[in-house]
């Protein structure tokens, strides 16, 4: 039984390897162009920076132009987290592996939330957009049924994580099933809820972006136009807003989890 | 005295298990401080389950303060959990709550659902939760929470939850295991007093034999799920331990 085990281990550790290496092998870098081509990759960089006050001018004046599509990506991530988190509560009760329901449910519901889960955002986004047409409502179902999908997961391992010791000794002073919920159960999930959820709300504020890009509303379609059109300006401003936004909802997520923990 | 637990050809097997009790005969009077001693696995835990209807023996019976357990419904178990306060080795209270919050746990048996768990409770609960956050001298931490406790502290909060629900018999599964010595001293003289001045019954679950013998009126040695001593604490000799803690050749070990 050991020189299986130890030939298995060895045999996984080898293929480990060998995706390794056959995956940078077929990168096929070529080093005679790569000086030319970071080189090249900093200019594009630099000339998303704004040189001077006619650029800063020009960036400023993007205002009017960007203000409605930003607001309208926070929308669809607030819309869809909210909405998402909203579904997976009840869910998460079914999917976990608790014993109040029966395991063969459990299971049939994590495998549909796998499968669901294998597919990215943008490809719902596309699904929906066929069904109802370009803009924000599009993009904020297909964000919210990808929250109901990842929480009802997340839930359920928060649940499935739950020690019993509280819940006997509720129950051991007399508390009704209702009861045990509220003061054995919830207490301990909560912070693990608020956390996955204020989480799930910074990773759909880029996912906003992503489903932008084939016309689901929000920024996304304006970062995409700027770098095909060649206005690196408009594209420099975009991701400096990507990035204090998501910075900032870190930042806020952090100050409410220290508060909730 | 009248009998608070009287229990008759108690037997229990978990689900794909091996059988755990034995057809357990046992009578226990009010105000009794019983010591439960046996090894792990020995069937302590479950005995003390089957009298609070956490567990429904498989076979027997338990009639605690008159009236018998198994053959209850979970709403009447309920009722009667009120009056059977329980602590555990690893405290089991609410981490994330306060102290009082913790102890007002011990009243939710007697409060409508809807209020409670908008965590409301009448004044006269509170006042009788600070009254018993007082008797275990712990009234200056009513607002901390429970998890920024040590471990002595925690067990005194539990205590304080078995005194709100105004329990008539507390079952305590080796409460006192994760104490050092001193702080085992200190909830032992809790339940002891608590025994003197409202007449409870207790029965206690322990390695600790010393202990057992300094503060029991009663010991009752269990062995693979049958009890094999039964008197007072003088009478238990090192003999009679080493034969309640003997490993069996075929026990129902885990």
């Amino acid at each position: 039984m050991k020189i299986i085990a130890m030939l298995s281990r060895l045999v996984g550790f080898l293929a480990l390897a060998a995706l390794i290496v056959w995956s940078f092998v077929g990168m096929e870098i070529d080093r005679a162009h790569l000086p030319t081509g970071v080189a090249a990759g900093f200019s594009f960089v630099g000339r998303m920076i704004p040189h001077g006050k006619a650029d800063f001018r020009y960036d400023l004046s993007l205002r009017d132009q960007i203000m409605q599509p930003l607001l309208d990506t926070i929308q669809m991530a607030v819309v869809g987290t909210v909405a998402g988190a909203i579904m997976a509560f009840p869910m998460s009760f079914f999917a976990a592996r608790t014993s109040v329901f029966p395991r063969s449910l459990s299971a049939a519901i994590k495998s549909y939330l796998n499968v669901s889960r294998a597919i990215p955002t943008i490809v719902y986004a596309l699904i929906i957009l066929s069904a109802i047409g370009l803009g924000k409502t599009a993009g904020s179902i297909a964000i919210g049924y990808v929250t109901f999908i990842s929480l009802s997961k997340l839930y359920a391992e928060a649940l499935e994580s739950v020690s019993q010791g509280p819940i006997d000794a509720v129950r051991a002073s007399g508390g009704n099933s209702v009861q045990v919920f509220v003061y054995g159960m919830m207490p301990q999930v909560f912070p693990h809820y608020l956390a996955t959820s204020l989480y799930s709300f910074e990773y759909n504020l880029k996912d906003s972006f992503i489903v932008g890009i084939v016309g689901a509303g929000g920024l996304g379609a304006q970062l995409l136009d700027s770098i095909h059109e060649f206005k690196l300006l408009d594209t420099g401003v975009i991701i400096a807003l990507l990035i204090v936004l998501v910075n900032v909802v870190d930042y806020c997520s952090y100050r409410v989890r220290a508060v909730f923990s | 005295m009248p009998d608070a637990i009287v229990i008759k050809q108690l037997a229990h097997t978990y689900r794909g298990g091996a059988p755990v009790l034995h057809g357990l005969d046992l009578t226990i009077a009010e105000g009794e401080f019983v010591g439960l001693i046996g090894l792990s696995g020995a069937g302590k835990s479950t005995l003390l389950r089957c009298i609070n209807g956490l567990i429904t023996p498989t076979g027997g019976s338990c009639i605690v303060l008159g009236e018998a357990v198994e053959k209850m419904p979970e709403s009447e178990r309920r009722l009667l959990r009120r009056r059977i306060g329980m602590i555990f080795q690893e405290f089991n209270l609410v981490d994330r709550l306060t102290v009082l919050k913790n102890v007002l746990i011990g009243r939710l048996g007697y409060l409508p659902t809807l209020s409670s768990c908008l965590h409301r409770f009448p004044a006269s609960d509170v006042s009788l939760a600070r009254e018993c956050l007082a008797q275990v001298g712990l009234t200056e931490f009513e607002g901390r929470r429970v998890r920024d406790l040590s471990g002595g502290q925690k067990q005194r909060v539990a205590v304080a939850r078995t005194i709100a629900q105004g329990a008539k018999i507390i079952l305590a599964d080796e409460a006192t295991a994760n104490l050092d010595v001193l702080t085992k001293d200190e909830i032992m003289d809790l339940l002891k007093d608590l025994v003197r001045d409202t007449g409870a019954t207790v029965l206690f679950s322990m390695h600790d034999i010393a202990l057992a013998r300094r503060y029991c009126t009663r010991i009752i040695g269990l062995k693979n799920g049958a009890i094999t001593f039964d008197a007072a604490p003088d009478q238990l000799d090192d003999a009679a331990v080493a034969d309640v803690l003997a490993r069996a050749e075929h026990g129902a070990m885990k």
